[in-house]
């Protein structure tokens, strides 16, 4: 057991610490490395003198997809010595012992009150999802920009942490989509850094770059001069020339000794022999050769990318506080479903038909929540996102009935109009939705449970369709 | 008109024995030469042929069932445009066993760029680049030194060929095993371009495809075209390829003849190459070609002349034979001129016309007879007609002044070693070297 250091007015009990009406929770090389218990507690400080697992704890806070975790203060004590960029750049402030934390409780509070400035409403994308998330820390951190850090275990030898958290080691190229997605929508301006080249395989960036053979791919190889011997035109490998007894060199043509460069003999250019399929060249090739995924590159076919330092912009500095919109138009393209607009469009036009017959006439809005499915992106990449979305909606459309009509407001919420349909029908269809999508992900997703909720209102024929939309909603998530 | 009566008069007043004294020149060595040893060669050629017909299909089969490899190089500078040209045509050879190696001697213009590429897309099997120019004897010597083949066979860039050149080059290697070497019959391609072409097309149908024909089959055969020619490779390492030239086809050819070899002219091996259009273009090429006379038969190779051990009768032969109607004959031409001038002045107005009518009439004497025996005699016949007529003043006195010329520059001023065809750094040591 480690020996901490605490003043006597402060008292430690079970790992919390009670200072300034804030709840601290000590994280010790005892400690469990799940966060979740740590949802209740104010603020964390890790001492365990274990660098990695600082590391650790700190990843899985800052790269839990709820604001509760992610924005977190979380302190170190008696790390100061370790030079790990990483570890520097996700904690919010290093301590030597307990008698500091004044300092922290003031650091901590500062965060707070940023944080009940952040926007919370959700964002139409994955990308605009782990943007906001970069956004709200960055902004409760008072940080302008995301720099670069070069890393043996990310995949492209770079990390951002702030937002490669979010991601494995293996999937950071995936963090570079974001960013440009990020600069696309003008929350970041890129300032170049550096380029690098990357498998077109794997993504990898740790590559070998080799001279092969043209003819094998063989890197065996061996490069000699060519001789020329002026005076009988004869030309070939220096080896020709070569004798096993001392350095004179003779021309095998002409029996004569080579005796001055430029005047009887010259080195007009080289020749490589390779070992391999015994065949002779000059112009080699040069490969790439991914570490990761051993697939050998010709380096035209590599994938170039900028690593850039992004500064956050000013529409990137109000978008934590205000909210921004994205065009999220990789949700309003899906076969089968409407957009937003339409969908209250056609609301608008149900409400006016219901109205007609009130009593007899019954049908339902519902908002349906896949709470984290931002993981599941997260782990399957941008492309399988609208596959995902895709099946879902065929999923639904199997089982509703052709006349109900969907909409996604973002690609983990959407709203459905079951027309002619009860409250209590819906329900029962709802329940009957919630459970095939679980399977459905399940099924395709050996490790992945989805956390389905869903609110069904039935359409009430005075209000507007916007206001019963916001209920809804509202109704959801509060 | 007048002159016309005077001049019938004066040719119907010349007995056989006057004539005879005008015009002994001609029929001394061109007539007797150039007809009548060429005619009696080609009549028994082609009666001979109807027996070697059978040991030339058994030589075809073999060559096609043991399909040898063959190396192809192709050495030149500034070529690349015509590359890939090339290379498509040699898809269409029906002998296909083939590597073709890409030599380009210091180039200073996009071929790398283009020849490397087509190394990468297969076309080419080896592309082999010298960074400083050594002249175009190393250049082919550094493809013979990375060709794996049986036999090589040396090309032109800018040369193209029939589509089945290749496999009728090939076979004479396996109708008579002594055969060292095969040259393959240049035709021009451009004939029609300029009256310097078309001239040209006439001289190289007469001297390479008749006269090669006959030289080949007498065992004179003395040239293979660069163009052109195919080697057994064992041949070639024994000499270690070619040396310096300008000349080094002749050269290289001689060596080989000495090596006791047959060298062979292949009629039906046909190529079709570029020639110069334009006169002054011509004299060029031809000061370079005709300097080789002096440069390689009378000094490098003179020991063919010696009685010595290794002397052979056909060699001995080839080289006075050349000698004779390239340097002595040439000379001779200009006694005869003055012949004429001291003994027949007051009727040279009368004997240069007829001299021209004699030469113009053999020349389509010669062009008619040997006609029937050309390979591909129909193309272009009618068209070359009407050219005859200036074929006694472009071989009579244009060639054989630019020939003379020639000679007198290499024999007293030594003028290829000064040739930039060849890069200074090696004439030099060539000329050290006596080579």
């Amino acid at each position: 057991m480690s020996l901490k250091v605490v003043p006597q007015a402060i008292e430690i009990r079970n790992n919390k610490i009670e200072f300034d009406n804030l709840l601290f929770f000590i994280v010790d090389s005892n400690s469990s490395v799940k966060i979740e218990p740590l949802i209740g507690y104010d603020a964390i400080i890790i001492d365990s003198k274990d660098a990695e697992f600082a590391k650790l704890i700190l990843k899985k806070i800052r790269g839990h997809y709820n604001p509760e975790f992610y924005l977190k203060p979380v302190f170190l004590i008696n790390y100061k010595e370790s030079k790990d960029p990483i570890l520097h750049s996700l904690n919010d402030g290093f301590i030597h012992s307990y008698d500091q934390l004044k300092e922290i409780a003031d650091v901590a509070k500062q965060i707070f009150l940023k944080t009940t400035q952040l926007d919370y409403q959700l964002v139409a994308t994955f990308e605009a999802q782990m943007m906001k998330k970069v956004l709200n820390f960055m902004f409760t951190r008072d940080l302008k920009t995301l720099k670069p850090i070069p890393d043996l275990n990310s995949v492209i030898g770079y990390t951002y942490p702030a937002i490669s958290v979010n991601f494995d080691s293996s999937e950071e190229t995936q963090v570079l989509e974001i960013l440009e997605w990020g600069e696309r929508e003008g929350l970041v301006w890129p300032d170049f850094h550096e380029r690098i080249y990357l498998c077109n395989q794997c993504s990898g960036g740790f590559l070998s770059y080799r001279e092969v053979c043209p003819h094998c791919n063989s890197s065996n190889s061996s490069a000699q001069d060519l001789v020329h011997h002026f005076p009988c035109a004869y030309i070939g490998p220096l080896s020709d020339f070569q004798n096993n007894v001392d350095n004179a060199l003779t021309c095998p043509k002409c029996n004569k000794a080579l005796r001055h460069i430029g005047v009887d003999y010259d080195k007009p250019s080289i020749i490589h022999h390779c070992n391999n399929c015994d065949k002779n060249f000059q112009d080699f090739f040069v490969k790439a050769k991914c570490i990761s995924c051993t697939q050998d590159v010709e380096v035209q076919y590599l994938i170039p990318k900028a690593i850039n330092v992004y500064k956050l912009t000013k529409r990137g500095r109000t978008a934590a506080s205000n909210g921004f919109l994205s065009t999220g138009k990789e949700v309003e393209d899906i076969f089968g479903t409407l957009t937003m607009a339409v969908f209250k469009t056609m609301l608008h036009y149900e409400i006016e038909r219901i109205k007609e017959n009130p009593e007899q006439q019954k049908s339902s809005i519902v908002i349906v929540n896949i709470e984290n499915i931002f993981e599941l992106y997260k782990k399957v990449g941008k492309k399988a996102e609208k596959t995902i979305l895709e099946s879902i909606v065929n999923l639904i459309r199997e089982n509703v009935r052709p006349t109900d009509f969907i909409a996604f407001e973002n690609s983990s919420t959407m709203y459905l109009g079951l027309i002619n349909s009860d409250a209590l029908q819906s329900e029962a269809t709802l329940e009957n939705l919630k459970t095939l999508i679980e399977k459905l992900i399940k099924n395709n997703f050996n490790d992945f449970s989805a956390n389905i909720n869903f609110k069904v209102k039935l359409l009430q024929p005075f209000n507007k369709s916007e206001f019963q939309l916001q209920e809804l909603t509202k109704d959801l998530f509060d | 008109m007048r002159f016309l009566d005077e001049f019938i008069n004066y040719v119907s007043s010349v007995d056989a024995a006057k004539l005879f004294r005008m015009f002994w020149f001609f029929f001394i060595f061109e007539f007797f030469r150039f007809f009548l040893v060429e005619i009696s060669t080609i009549i028994f050629w082609k009666f001979d042929s109807i027996f070697r017909k059978k040991g030339i299909a058994d030589a075809r089969l073999t060559l096609m069932k043991s399909q040898p490899l063959v190396s192809i190089i192709v050495p030149g500078r500034n070529e690349g445009k015509h590359i890939f040209k090339l290379v498509n045509s040699l898809k269409e050879q029906t002998y296909q066993n083939f590597e073709l190696i890409v030599i380009d001697d210091g180039s200073d213009d996009d071929t790398p760029i283009i020849c490397r590429n087509l190394e990468h897309l297969g076309m080419i099997s080896a592309f082999y680049r010298n960074d400083v120019r050594g002249g175009k004897a190393s250049a082919a010597n550094l493809g013979l030194r990375y060709a794996r083949g049986e036999f090589v066979i040396h090309f032109d860039a800018d040369c193209s060929y029939d589509r089945d050149a290749i496999e009728n080059i090939l076979v004479p290697f396996y109708y008579n095993p002594k055969i060292g070497a095969v040259g393959g019959n240049v035709q021009v391609r451009n004939y029609k371009d300029s009256l310097c072409a078309t001239l040209q097309a006439l001289e190289y149908m007469d001297t390479i495809s008749i006269g090669r024909i006959t030289t080949s089959e007498l065992g004179i055969y003395r040239v293979i075209s660069g163009a052109f020619g195919a080697f057994r490779k064992e041949a070639l390492d024994r000499l270690g390829g070619w040396d310096i030239g300008p000349g080094l086809d002749g050269d290289i050819t001689v060596k080989i003849r000495k090596l006791g070899y047959i060298i062979h002219f292949e009629p039906t091996a046909v190529c079709q190459t570029s020639v110069p259009v334009t006169f002054k273009k011509l004299i060029r090429q031809r000061l370079r070609w005709d300097k080789s006379l002096i440069r390689f038969r009378l000094r490098k190779h003179r020991d063919v002349f010696y009685p010595n051990d290794s002397f052979k009768f056909s060699n001995f032969i080839s080289f006075v034979e050349n000698v004779t109607y390239n340097l002595i004959l040439n000379v001779k031409w200009f006694f005869y001129l003055a012949d004429m001038v001291f003994n027949f002045a007051s009727q040279l107005i009368f004997i240069i016309p007829m001299n021209i009518c004699l030469y113009t009439v053999n020349n389509f004497m010669k062009f008619l007879v040997f006609s029937p025996f050309r390979d591909r005699k129909n193309e272009g016949i009618t068209y070359f007609l009407i050219y005859l007529p200036l074929m006694v003043f472009y071989f009579g006195y244009f060639l054989r002044i630019v020939r003379t010329t020639a000679y007198i520059q290499e024999i007293f001023f030594k003028a290829s070693y000064k040739d930039n065809w060849n890069p200074a750094k090696s004439s030099r040591q060539a000329k050290i070297m006596k080579i």
